[in-house]
């Protein structure tokens, strides 16, 4: 290992680094903390002097009024599978999209990049009612197509992965076209497990975004079976705008899906890899 | 090279073309406001299916009625849809213009002059027969009423719960104060003062049309002249008016601005910040499930004014979409949301003022509601509701009211004043009407 | 004739048979090949639309009547005439510099400490990253509540003995709290992409510098910087056509007020389309777009000097 006169210094150092995380991380956790907190508050205590920072009394009654008012669980399977559904899509067809950006040379390769660019400079409000009248043509208004297929690849996936695969050393990728992979196998074995950070990377935002989506959901589904989540909890909150305990435990119901999938990503792929990288 | 330019060709047509197709709407629609609709008779003898938009939420008057309506009209099918209220704009902005529109929606009535100027409504006249459950559609509402669903002689709406604003009091205050609800402006100012403890007991100012308009109405002014063709809200009793309403917030301080950053108007009125405000017959419902404490506390009266009362009339009403295919069927479902016995389900449901004159006064609405002290509320409203106007019914209605709303935000912030303010505001407003 | 000898697959006629065009297809295919799904799809669902709503922008069109051809009608109107579009223009390049000036800094700074491996790793990713998590919709929900009259800030302001701020009702200040809810919101997302572009730089570089005896601001500057140049450049991108584009926060939080204090590009376009006016809003979206199209392309020939 190294010298170790260095130690006291080191020290210091790393406390304070503790201290600068510790309190920033805090500073980031309290809208959530109050958040939550709120959501177990009886409405009365909501807007209190002095503030309450822990409920008194505690209650569950918004969690259960929430749950009850809404088939929560059928909300919340499909927004799961559309979820799922993109994000499958986005990894395989954004990765692969992205190696050919990145690695291979073709005509109007960055001519073609920065078209597709282009798509992401128009807002959404302006393609709706187009896209919608696509879905009405196309009879997939009200279903889980027009949820899913429209998005089962992005530019932004793609541009993220590119950035990722950049740089990764073009003489890899040599040595395993010479040992007689073709592109694909190329693609498959060698740049997809260098890209794992940048994959659980696009998994999570992927997720994220298609599990918050609420815009285009709400617009283009009709049947309550179909619902996702946030277009379901948005329909509770009209319909109780006076009560904001409520509205924070349906937002806190909402959020909790997430977290667990981005602690779970975290854990399996950037702690894991960065080991695998260290070894390198 | 060729190819590039044959490719840029290509594209060229194929976008026109695609344009041309989407530009041009894809279902047949009316070119300008709806001649009398008439339409060809139903597959009457097989089975229909309509689709109903709600946008009540919980407390709703209309899910109620489906199944009761599918026991009577047994070929009649309803698919039901509850949204809410942001949702039914967007989304019927989105449907009418390029999808399946519902059958019948339940739409709010500041939304109907855009819609009705651009034909989006059916009229209800010939389906209906002139009749509205065998009364004359002029015998089943107040003449206020009447007006406001009618465009261009058109019935394009069926009213069904009614909007008018009528000013809410703390009576226990004022019994304890020895004071009377206050029937002019000058009567409010002092009994305001009297109320009135630093920062509490106060009376809650909006910026916005709604109450804007309440106060020019009051003074004999008008928001559009009578044609709809020049802007008068900055004539000078509406200036004057507007002037005494402003007063209250920064010369008199007996007024609250009740902006977002407040929070719920039920919260203001939990925490005694509020002690009177201008509002319609939908909030008794809203108090009495979000303040059950405060049962007894509050009265209405007809709010004060200096020329004549006013308010503006809005509300909710029943349309049928001029693109529909099932006109026939949702027009039965709407002269059943109509009955009698139905609107008086719009209060005992939601809380909320059936429209239909007959229900206003039956017994079962107009009672002496114990909430509000034994006072028959009802009463109030249906008396405003007799010199309340609609919002005036031009194309270019949403940006008139922006303009508008945004002069009583500048006025309320002391940026401007309130000739200036409502002056700018109006040759906005010239501009829009005129495009 | 080399080139032709070396092209994939099978070869065996004599050089020149062959057409050209199928050699192109030969050499290349591969990759039109995995680009191919995505170009498809964005151009029956965006590109598609794009022309349509551009169509659109050049007629005065409700949706619900015919479209009556105006050429470039609205657009000079909007550019000329159209005050609330002005102030909504300036309120959007405000919120960018803003936004973007604080937010990647913050990120880069919160991955750099992150990246220490000091111990509750997770935790503390967790913690920034969580309002990333949420969607703009929920976050504005929440500050909206911290940002009321009587709200948390207040709060604490009033017992400090200070005076209540309008946060969301006075024009000085709503467009900065629109601002620094968008900032907590967003500066997460900054965090994990340096992180993870961080923990991809090889440490045999890092450990061959310090041999050299390199400091840590030496190693910052030669290493880790330009290591991350890409994704800086992805962040920075990404963050203003983002960034330029704000409405869910606005749309929940100010409605665009007071006094268009709060006013969006996207914001007041969504106005003018829930009033049906399908071509002037249009019409604002291809301004934005046009704005967005040269900033980008400025960023990118500036980054390709490499």
């Amino acid at each position: 290992m190294r010298a170790v006169s260095k130690r006291p210094r080191h020290n210091l150092r790393r406390s304070l680094i503790y201290l600068v995380l510790a309190v920033t991380s805090i500073l980031m956790l309290v809208p959530f903390y109050w958040s939550v907190v709120t959501s177990f508050k009886l409405e009365q205590f909501v807007f209190t002097n002095p503030p309450q920072w822990w409920p008194n009394p505690l209650t569950l009654h918004n969690y259960l009024s929430v749950l009850t008012n809404i088939p929560f669980p059928r909300y919340f399977a499909n927004s799961v599978f559309v979820a799922l559904a993109t994000t499958l899509g986005h990894v395989f067809f954004d990765t692969l999209a992205a190696y050919a950006f990145a690695k291979l040379t073709f005509p109007g390769r960055d001519r073609i990049f920065f078209i597709m660019l282009l798509a992401l400079m128009v807002p959404f409000q302006v393609n709706l009612i187009p896209l919608y009248r696509i879905m009405a043509i196309l009879h997939w208004t009200d279903s889980y197509a027009a949820l899913i297929v429209p998005n089962l690849t992005s530019i932004f996936g793609i541009f993220l992965m590119r950035q990722f695969l950049l740089s990764i050393p073009n003489e890899m990728l040599d040595a395993a076209r010479i040992d007689g992979c073709g592109e694909f196998g190329v693609f498959s074995r060698v740049v997809l497990p260098l890209a794992l950070p940048g994959v659980a990377t696009l998994v999570i935002f992927t997720f994220m975004n298609t599990w918050n989506d609420f815009l285009w959901p709400r617009i283009v589904l009709n049947s309550e079976t179909l619902f996702t989540l946030p277009v379901g909890l948005a329909q509770l909150q009209m319909k109780n705008t006076s009560n904001q305990a409520q509205i924070m435990a349906g937002t806190v119901l909402t959020a909790l899906p997430m977290i667990l999938v981005f602690l779970f990503m975290q854990r399996q792929f950037i702690e894991g890899m960065t080991a695998g990288a260290v070894k390198e | 090279m060729n190819s590039k330019k044959f490719l840029f060709s290509l594209a060229i047509v194929l976008a026109l073309v695609l344009s041309a197709c989407a530009g041009a709407t894809p279902t047949t629609q009316p070119q300008a406001p709806a001649q009398a609709d008439t339409q060809a008779p139903a597959a009457s003898q097989g089975e229909v299916t309509i689709t109903v938009w709600d946008y009540y939420g919980e407390a709703t008057p209309v899910k109620p009625l489906v199944e009761p309506f599918m026991k009577e009209y047994p070929n009649i099918k309803i698919k039901y849809e509850a949204l809410d209220w942001d949702t039914t704009l967007e989304k019927l902005n989105v449907v009418m213009t390029g999808g399946t529109p519902p059958d019948v929606a339940t739409v709010d009535m500041t939304w109907l002059p855009h819609f009705a100027a651009l034909g989006a409504f059916s009229d209800l006249k010939p389906l209906s027969g002139g009749q509205l459950n065998g009364v004359a559609w002029q015998d089943a509402y107040t003449p206020g009423a009447l007006s406001a669903i009618t465009y261009n002689d058109q019935i394009v709406a069926a009213l069904y719960d009614f909007d008018v604003y009528a000013l809410y009091y703390r009576a226990d205050l004022f019994e304890q104060k020895g004071l009377q609800p206050p029937k002019t402006w000058d009567e409010l100012v002092t009994v305001a003062k009297q109320v009135a403890e630093g920062d509490k007991y106060l009376y809650e100012w909006d910026p916005d049309t709604f109450h804007g308009s309440q106060w020019i109405y009051e003074n004999g002014g008008q928001l559009l002249s009578p044609d709809n063709t020049q802007v008068v809200f900055n004539s000078p009793e509406a200036v004057d008016a507007i002037q005494f309403y402003t007063d209250l917030l920064l010369k008199e301080k007996v007024a609250i601005n009740w902006t977002t950053d407040q929070g719920e108007r039920i919260q203001g009125l939990k925490d005694g910040r509020i002690a009177m405000f201008s509002d319609g017959p939908y909030n008794m419902g809203i108090m009495k499930s979000a303040a059950p404490e405060m049962a007894g506390q509050w009265k209405v009266a007809l709010h004060p004014y200096s020329k004549q009362p006013g308010s503006y009339l809005g509300g909710t009403g029943l349309v049928i979409p001029s693109t529909s295919q099932q006109k026939e069927a949702a027009w039965k479902f709407i002269e059943y949301a109509m009955r009698m016995e139905n609107q008086v389900g719009v209060f005992t449901y939601a809380g909320a003022a059936p429209a239909l004159t007959a229900a206003l006064e039956s017994p079962e609405v107009n009672i002496e509601d114990p909430y509000f002290g034994g006072q028959k509320a009802f009463a109030v409203f249906l008396e405003t509701m007799k010199t309340a106007k609609p919002f005036p019914y031009v194309r270019s209605w949403n940006d008139i009211d922006e303009a508008f709303t945004n002069a009583m935000q500048e006025v309320s912030l002391g940026q401007k004043s309130v000739k200036d303010a409502l002056d700018e505001a109006a040759a906005t407003s010239t501009d829009a009407l005129n495009k | 004739m080399t080139s032709e000898q070396i092209t994939i697959g099978k070869s065996g006629a004599p050089p020149g048979a062959r057409p050209r065009w199928l050699k192109f297809i030969r050499k290349y295919y591969i990759a039109y090949l995995f680009i191919a799904v995505p170009l498809l799809s964005m151009i029956a669902f965006l590109y598609i639309p794009m022309i349509i709503s551009f169509w659109w922008s050049l007629n005065d069109y409700s949706g619900l009547q015919a479209a009556r051809f105006i050429g470039l009608g609205n657009y000079i109107e909007l550019l000329t005439h159209d005050k609330v579009f002005t102030k909504s223009l300036v309120n959007t390049t405000l919120f960018v510099l803003m936004g973007m000036g604080i937010g990647p800094t913050l990120g880069l700074l919160t991955a750099l400490l992150l990246n220490q491996k000091a111990r509750f790793q997770t935790l503390f990713r967790t913690a920034y990253f969580l309002p990333v998590m949420t969607s703009l919709v929920v976050v504005a929900t929440i500050w909206v509540m911290l940002y009321n009259q009587n709200g948390l800030f207040n709060t604490i302001l009033v017992d400090l003995g200070l005076s209540r701020v309008g946060w969301l009702s006075d024009p000085r200040y709503s467009l900065f709290s629109v601002v620094i809810a968008s900032v907590w919101q967003g500066f997460g997302f900054e965090t994990v992409v340096f992180l993870a572009a961080l923990q991809s730089i090889p440490k045999e570089f890092y450990e061959a510098a310090m041999i050299d005896g390199a400091g840590a601001m030496q190693r910052f500057w030669y290493i880790t910087l330009p290591s991350l140049r890409p994704v800086i450049v992805f962040v920075y991108i990404i963050g203003i056509i983002g960034s330029y584009q704000v409405f869910d926060q606005v749309y929940v939080m100010t409605s665009g007020g007071p006094v268009y204090s709060t006013s969006t590009i996207v914001y007041y376009l969504f106005t003018k389309f829930r009033d049906l006016r399908l071509g002037y809003a249009s019409a604002i979206a291809y301004i934005l777009f046009a704005i967005l199209v040269i900033f980008s392309y400025l960023q990118m020939r500036l980054s390709r000097e490499r």
